[in-house]
């Protein structure tokens, strides 16, 4: 499964103690996540974490583990608004904290696209069992698939 | 929004999750569109496995048919491919837009407080 997720990193020129107050702090979430509102957060495990992104746009994720100021992780169900994240519905969201030189290393994973579960009505189209090659390798193969294809022309 | 593209791409990870079904559409690319028994011919699976493959590439759009004869003739959509392939890049950037976000939250200047900070 290392492959099924996306992960970015960014530098901070601030202490690791700042990058943890504007991760989980209810204005700065509002910010950097929504539409600016602040956001509803209960950092302990299991605890709900409202995300709005947009007007009218509800996500109640749970949060995993909120280690301050090195880890903070949450299952987040972006397919599902307004249902609470679970094991199965959702992708984890973890993010990484570390110092780096005078400032902090950002690290985001998204994790678990492959295990989520298919909307009702979809079942008896849906095989997940193999997911060994990787998602990754899988869309990369259709990415170049695709241009191949284009160039038959297919219509 | 994200949760529409979201609920497309699971859709077509789910068909695309079956090996045999990347197999299909890999050949109809190779051949710009084959029926079940040419590929039935080329795959070690049975004609109506392939048939099976098909209707479930074809209910996400992922591949028509036009009847040929005595048969269907199936050829490939590139669109949802290209969709596909291009929608855990849009995760990505949405990522690196929420930290853009954050570093510029983190590295704005703390409000000044009420209080001088500094008074002998």
């Amino acid at each position: 499964m290392e492959q099924d997720r996306v992960e970015r990193t960014v530098h901070i020129a601030a202490t690791t103690q700042r990058v943890w107050e504007i991760l989980t702090t209810p204005e700065h979430i509002g910010r950097w996540f929504g539409s600016g509102t602040p956001a509803t957060v209960d950092l302990r495990p299991d605890g709900v974490m409202v995300l709005e992104p947009a007007h009218g746009e509800r996500y109640l994720t749970r949060v995993v583990k909120a280690d301050p100021p090195h880890y903070f992780a949450y299952r987040w169900a972006s397919a599902h608004p307004d249902v609470l994240a679970d094991d199965t519905n959702s992708t984890l969201v973890e993010f990484y904290i570390t110092a780096d030189g005078d400032g902090t290393r950002l690290k985001v994973c998204e994790s678990g696209f492959a295990s989520l579960t298919i909307p009702a009505g979809r079942e008896r189209f849906a095989s997940y069992e193999s997911h060994s090659q990787g998602w990754t390798d899988v869309l990369q193969g259709i990415a170049e698939y695709s241009e191949t294809a284009a160039e038959h022309g297919t219509s | 929004m994200t949760t529409v593209l979201l609920g497309q791409a699971d859709e077509l990870f789910a068909a695309l999750a079956e090996p045999n079904r990347r197999l299909i559409l890999e050949r109809l690319g190779t051949h710009g569109g084959a029926t079940a028994t040419t590929l039935a011919g080329d795959l070690p699976v049975t004609r109506q496995a392939v048939t099976q493959h098909l209707a479930v590439l074809e209910s996400v759009d992922l591949v028509s048919s036009a009847k040929s004869g005595r048969e269907r003739r199936y050829t490939v959509h590139v669109e949802p491919l290209t969709a596909a392939a291009s929608w855990m890049n849009q995760v990505a950037t949405q990522w690196d837009t929420r930290l853009a976000a954050i570093k510029a939250l983190a590295e704005a200047p703390l409000p000044s407080r009420p209080t001088p900070k500094e008074k002998p």
